[in-house]
């Protein structure tokens, strides 16, 4: 495969209780850990982080393999990252930040990894509900990401397949300086850009023939329900970040 | 459907519709059948709702659709399409086709019992905590199918809905679709062709033209006429025939009969060895095998068929003798040398041996036709003359006319995108051609362009090779057959060499018509021979 490989945070379902939670509480507590991550400073602050990023990929039965494709495309990102600083900040901060950048990141995919995409949709979608007053799309806009969610790993394939069939004509896609290869890289993004198109065509006709006319009078067959455990894992977080953010690890 | 005329341009010029009348009765299965380019898709998105009519009306029980509530209207009329992932919206089944009732604002234990309605009724119920994307195509269509079905609709409206899909997952569809029927469901199928496994319980045909309605009728009275409409008739209708004006009681009347024996049919006996493959395997994980330990030869100049089912490893099998996939395990010799991995022979390899991809839309990308079929032989070297001769080249092989060189392949029709994009390989001037799944999709006429196109090649001397799991193309045009069954290679030969591996390991509704008499006559009478030919099979009974 050229490229399907990068599993891009496609959910994996394993019926966990990291899985069962609520996403608002999910996303509440991702938000906590991202918070937490940016400031950290200390040896000690990543290897503790990095403890609970076990804990929680064990108890998400999620396996490691999951998660690290997950992480694959900012690899380059995380390399660029500790160049840069090993250049201008000396090679401690490299190494802490662009660890902090694989953390923040392994923290985050866990949450589209535990949490069907049209859950999270819901999820968001219950956050952004206050906006709504002010005209804000909520519901079109949270259906909007759990769409992206559900068709990132078909595009993935979808570019697998162009990449292939223009290799087959002789296209050479890695060869030349970078205008070479930007140049070289219209037949592929050409087929790509009109697939996507006609795809978000053919949906959008679908959606509407299954009764799909914006979240108006939508109802769910499983409601959110915000339980005890949700509440739970919103204070664990909280204490963990506040108790780091306290001691300034 | 009341006069109905639809244009896609405001000033209703080029109408994609035209004065299209007809009805359909409560509990009634019709087949809507229309070549492509009829106008069949626009006229399902009419019926369904989505469309509205540039003039004249569609009406449902007696409303017009322009006046019915939304919901209303979704509750009543369901519509399927071609492609399952275009209709899935959720990552686990039971969470997409809960989708229609969400919609519907139906309380959570309402919801509850459409789901489970629906995965009855399409056989999914094992299936229901399944992630889609580890569906195979035909159950993924299963469930787009059921979650138009929790809608609790009274009317299905399916666009093309077996396209895609191998024989065996047609078949399943085709079981769901009966049972809804039986069940009172009026079902609307619009298709290019009646598939042999449904046309007992089809009982009505329109037959679209251009954008218009050219013939109506029962079904019997359509299979008197479907020649003269442009439309083939399936071979065991016509051995049904053939035997009822012969008074012949198929299969016990040829339960002692003894055939006379004829030699089988052969050509193109001594071509040299183009790809030898030897112990070949591939796996994409740790897991599982794409392919396993496959040994075989493909012979210069031969027509060579590989089927199996989706997921069998045919693709990725293809994908090997372009070098698109690195060699895990074994070997490939073309031309009696290790296929080369990079460089200037990679080059010349992809040059050699063209490989043409299923969808057209995966490689198109040029504004012109001409720039489309410049792009290979550009690749690979071709300058000045040499290449505007390889551009006609391809063009004349696919018996496109001079003047599509103009025009913007994207615009084009389904099979004239199909054919731009076989000239678009064939351009680069290939000893070796590979086509995966050519016939997909396209109606007769264009099938018959093709598979006409690849006997000329290969009678030239190309190697054809064609991925495929339609099963009569296989037969009847390919020199050579390799069968692929769970990633392993479990027979090779001639055509009537793997007709007994064939009726072994398939469900016999999934087998060519002729093929699937021929056996079950040869099941009291052991004497009969397997056959897949029609002409061949007549000639053999009518000895009787």
């Amino acid at each position: 495969m050229y490229i399907t490989n990068m599993n891009l945070g496609q959910y994996v379902p394993t019926g966990s209780f990291i899985h069962r939670l609520d996403p608002r509480a999910k996303l509440f507590s991702l938000f906590l850990i991202i918070s937490a991550i940016f400031p950290s400073k200390t040896s000690l602050g990543v290897l503790l982080w990095s403890i609970v990023l076990a804990a929680l990929v064990t108890a998400s039965k999620v396996s490691w393999r999951s998660v690290l494709n997950s992480v694959k495309p900012i690899f380059f990102l995380a390399l660029f990252t500790f160049f840069f600083n090993a250049a201008f900040n000396g090679i401690h901060i490299a190494v802490f930040t662009s660890l902090r950048l694989v953390l923040l990141i392994m923290f985050a995919v866990m949450l589209p990894l535990t949490t069907a995409p049209l859950e999270l949709a819901d999820g968001i979608n219950e956050l952004l509900r206050p906006l709504e007053r002010f005209h804000f799309p909520a519901d079109e806009c949270a259906m909007m990401i759990g769409m992206a969610l559900r068709f990132i790993p078909l595009l993935m394939e979808e570019t697998d397949k162009i990449i292939r069939a223009q290799l087959s004509r002789g296209a050479t896609l890695d060869q030349g300086n970078i205008f070479r290869r930007a140049k070289a890289f219209f037949p592929v993004l050409i087929p790509l850009l009109i697939i996507i198109f006609r795809r978000a065509d053919e949906i959008a006709t679908a959606m509407e023939a299954r009764g799909y006319d914006g979240g108006k009078g939508r109802t769910r067959r499983k409601p959110l329900h915000w339980g005890i455990y949700d509440t739970l894992a919103v204070i664990v977080s909280a204490a963990w970040v506040g108790m780091f953010l306290a001691l300034r690890l | 459907m009341n006069s109905v005329s639809f244009s896609y341009d405001a000033k209703n010029t080029g109408r994609a519709l035209n004065r299209v009348s007809f009805f359909v009765n409560r509990g009634e299965r019709v087949a809507v059948l229309g070549h492509n380019g009829s106008g069949k898709s626009t006229l399902s998105k009419i019926m369904g709702g989505i469309l509205d009519p540039s003039e004249g009306s569609c009406e449902i029980n007696g409303t017009d659709i322009k006046e019915m509530d939304f919901r209303e209207l979704r509750g009543t009329v369901g519509l399927v399409f071609q492609d399952p992932e275009n209709q899935i919206v959720a990552a686990i089944v039971e969470d997409d086709i809960a989708f229609a009732p969400e919609n519907q604002g139906l309380s959570p234990e309402e919801i509850q019992l459409r789901v489970d309605m629906a995965l009855a009724a399409s056989d999914l119920v094992k299936k229901r905590d399944a992630p889609v994307s580890a569906l195979s195509g035909g159950e993924k269509q299963r469930t787009a199918l059921a979650g138009v079905l929790a809608a609790n609709v009274q009317c299905l409206i399916l666009d093309e809905p077996t396209a895609m899909l191998d024989p065996q997952a047609r078949l399943n569809i085709e079981k769901v679709l009966r049972l809804l029927h039986s069940e009172g469901m009026t079902i609307i199928q619009v298709t290019h062709q009646i598939e042999s496994e449904s046309f007992s319980d089809i009982q009505r045909v329109i037959v679209l033209q251009k954008g218009s309605v050219k013939w109506e009728g029962s079904v019997n009275d359509f299979w008197d006429n479907a020649e003269d409409l442009g439309f083939s008739i399936p071979d065991s209708l016509k051995v049904k025939r053939y035997c009822g004006s012969r008074g012949i009681n198929l299969p016990d009347d040829l339960a002692k009969f003894t055939p006379p024996v004829s030699e089988p049919y052969s050509k193109n006996d001594n071509g040299d060895v183009k790809f030898r493959i030897d112990g070949l395997s591939f796996r994409y994980n740790e897991k599982s095998f794409a392919l396993n330990d496959i040994n075989a030869e493909i012979n210069s100049g031969e027509w060579l068929s590989i089927i199996g089912r989706t997921g069998s490893g045919k693709s990725t099998l293809v994908q090997h003798l372009n070098a698109l996939y690195r060699i895990q395990e074994g070997k490939i010799l073309f031309d009696g040398k290790d296929l080369p991995q990079k460089g200037k022979e990679l080059k010349t390899l992809r040059q050699k041996v063209g490989l043409v991809f299923q969808n057209p839309e995966d490689q198109l990308f040029s504004a012109t036709v001409k720039d489309e079929l410049a792009f290979a032989p550009k690749n690979a070297g071709f300058k000045g003359n040499e290449l505007d001769e390889a551009v006609i080249y391809g063009l004349e092989c696919t018996g496109l006319p001079r003047d599509f060189l103009a025009r913007n392949p994207i615009a084009l029709s389904g099979g004239e995108r199909r054919l731009v994009a076989i000239a678009s390989v064939l351009s680069a001037r290939p000893d070796c051609i590979v086509l995966d799944e050519p016939l997909a999709g396209l109606d007769a006429s264009y099938q018959r362009t093709i598979l006409g196109m690849l006997s000329r090649l290969r009678d030239k001397g190309h190697t054809v090779i064609t991925v495929t799991h339609d099963l009569n193309m296989a037969l009847n045009y390919s020199d050579r057959i390799l069968i692929l069954r769970e990633s392993k290679a479990v027979k090779e030969g001639r055509p009537h060499e793997v007709l007994s591996v064939l009726t072994e390991t398939l469900p016999a509704e999934s087998l060519p018509d002729v093929l699937r008499i021929s056996a079950e006559i040869k099941n009291i009478n052991p004497d009969f021979p397997l056959l897949y030919d029609y002409e061949e099979f007549i000639k053999c009974i009518s000895q009787i």
